[in-house]
């Protein structure tokens, strides 16, 4: 990972149609400014993982995995 | 009565005022909007999101508290406004929302089921509108594990 330290107003190029400009550093929150062609889809991090997360989550799980997912919340509840 | 054929309870009878409506649909599945929740008993206290549009379309879930007892909610402005909900205070768990998580169980029987408390799924039981909150800051993981007895033995 590249690490490097900007200040408030000052940027940064990836390739040679992305800047990123922080714009603002208030106490645990920096706000960035982002230019990029339409072509490249800028997501927040959290978005993309949920994203990702719900199509694993969408495909078909067996009956009977079911059945003992359910059984085994059943006995965690009972043993504790 | 409406039919839909669902993923895991075979062909039901809904109400229409039993639907919920997800104006943004659920991330990766943005034109789903309309589901249903439902549960059977031997696969209680999981739930199912079943979409309307698309038959094969489920989601397990598991209600907030059950994945996490001290689960806080914490929704911000613009969440509470997309939910209809009243702004300036959280809502309760059970009275004015149902919140719950998204199940992954491992894919094809590998690895333990996790539980997305990053992003659970928020409805406000009076208006049936539903949608998936991504919380930014959350504490939580989007593959918070499930607490859980062991395997069962295999039943006969």
């Amino acid at each position: 990972m590249l690490i490097m330290k900007r200040r408030a107003g000052e940027s940064f190029t990836i390739g040679d149609e992305i800047e990123i400009e922080v714009l603002e550093v208030a106490g645990t929150r920096v706000k960035l400014g982002i230019v990029a062609p339409d072509s490249v889809a800028i997501v927040r991090k959290e978005a993309r993982v949920t994203r990702e997360e719900n199509i694993t989550a969408s495909q078909p799980v067996a009956p009977d995995a079911l059945a003992a997912l359910a059984h085994r919340l059943w006995r965690a509840k009972t043993n504790s | 009565m409406p039919q839909i054929r669902t993923a895991y309870l075979g062909e039901l009878d809904y109400a229409d005022g039993t639907v919920f409506h997800f104006p943004y649909g659920l991330p990766g599945f943005e034109h789903e909007q309309a589901f249903l929740f439902l549960k059977q008993p031997h696969t209680e206290p999981l739930l199912f999101l079943q979409s309307l549009g698309n038959s094969r379309l489920c989601f397990i879930l598991l209600p907030i508290l059950v994945v996490d007892p001290s689960y806080a909610v914490n929704l911000d402005a613009e969440d509470l406004a997309a939910l209809h909900l009243p702004p300036g205070r959280q809502p309760k768990i059970g009275e004015d929302i149902l919140c719950a998580a998204i199940v992954t169980t491992g894919s094809a029987g590998q690895g333990e089921p996790t539980a997305n408390l990053m992003a659970p799924v928020v409805v406000n039981l009076k208006e049936q509108i539903g949608m998936q909150v991504i919380c930014a800051e959350s504490p939580y993981s989007h593959r918070h594990p499930i607490p859980m007895g062991k395997d069962a033995a295999p039943c006969s």
